[in-house]
């Protein structure tokens, strides 16, 4: 016999996202699930980004790797909490590795939480962790082409962050065409141009994102 | 990769599914995937292959009803249809101004169960 469902087949997903939120809500945490390829500077942003907000803001982290603890080890050394998950595999980050993962973050201490999610420019846009918004970071040296190719993640996030910008010169790559074609696919993305490596825009990232934490 | 995620979900549902209204087999899934949802289904089907064994969905088949993209432009007032994973601007006038009704969705429609 038939059995009809008509539901979300993320659904399971969905509801550890809402339970994620409300923690975050009822602790008065802002929180961001930062997306991008591997290489295209997560952890480099989060280096900076910490260094400017690290007085103002009660940040925590948690890094999201296939293997290894190198990015946990680099945020650590900047003196805020930070959990490292190892997905032993997975593509991506689940609602339910960071409703784990929260057992051992202070988020009676925090007030902005960073979630850095696997490096990958398709699977995690599936999955909503209960963040508040959704942070990309397409680097200058992936190439103009990638929001077309990509088109899910660039739809679904908030913030646009295109870093590398220093190394501009050197590169065949549209500023201009990254722009045009991610505006047509999300007409309300918020892009930044920032370089992690000189320090240019980081600033101007940090204080929009201090206007969103209340 | 990520459709092996996604297959999990499927599987989990139906056999809680199944098992909720008292049967004890899974034949049939079927889903509905919008062209835009960024899943493909040749690996959502291997993944559900994949995975199925050893539960009581093993004998189960996968069927996918592909849903387009759909909106309505704002500036011809057109209702627009079309199988594409994403879309830039209206495929009558070409104005980037639409908005989009549905075409992101992964929703399990129904089981069949003995």
């Amino acid at each position: 016999m038939k059995i009809k469902i008509a539901a979300k087949i993320l659904d399971a997903n969905e509801k550890i996202a809402a339970e994620n939120r409300q923690i975050f809500d009822n602790n008065k945490i802002f929180t961001i699930n930062l997306m991008s390829s591997p290489g295209a500077g997560k952890t480099s942003l989060l280096e900076k980004t910490i260094k400017y907000l690290r007085e103002k803001e009660k940040v925590g982290v948690i890094v999201g790797d296939i293997a290894g603890t190198d990015d946990a080890l680099r945020i650590n050394s900047l003196g805020v909490p930070v959990v490292q998950i190892n997905t032993g595999g997975a593509c991506h980050l689940d609602a339910n590795m960071i409703n784990n993962a929260l057992e051992d973050i202070p988020i009676n201490d925090i007030n902005l939480l960073f979630i850095e999610n696997v490096g990958n420019l398709v699977c995690p846009a599936e999955f909503n962790l209960g963040e508040n918004i959704k942070v990309m970071i397409l680097s200058l040296t992936e190439g103009h082409d990638k929001p077309l190719k990509y088109p899910l993640m660039f739809q679904k996030s908030s913030v646009l962050i295109l870093n590398k910008i220093d190394l501009k010169p050197f590169l065949d790559v549209s500023i201009e065409k990254i722009k045009v074609d991610v505006t047509s696919l999300n007409p309300s993305i918020k892009i930044f141009e920032v370089s992690c490596k000189t320090n240019e825009g980081i600033e101007n990232w940090t204080k929009w994102l201090q206007t969103l934490i209340s | 990769m990520h459709e092996f995620s996604i297959a999990e979900s499927v599987i989990s549902t139906a056999v809680e599914q199944c098992k909720k209204n008292g049967f004890s087999r899974v034949e049939k899934v079927r889903i509905s995937l919008g062209s835009a949802s960024g899943v493909m289904s040749e690996a959502l089907l291997f993944a559900f292959d994949a995975l199925k064994k050893e539960t009581i969905a093993e004998e189960a088949i996968l069927f996918i009803e592909a849903n387009p993209l759909s909106g309505v432009c704002m500036n011809c007032l057109c209702n627009f249809t079309i199988y594409e994973p994403y879309i830039l601007s209206c495929p009558y006038c070409q104005s980037n101004s639409f908005k989009i009704n549905s075409g992101m969705e992964m929703n399990i429609i129904e089981i069949e169960v003995i």
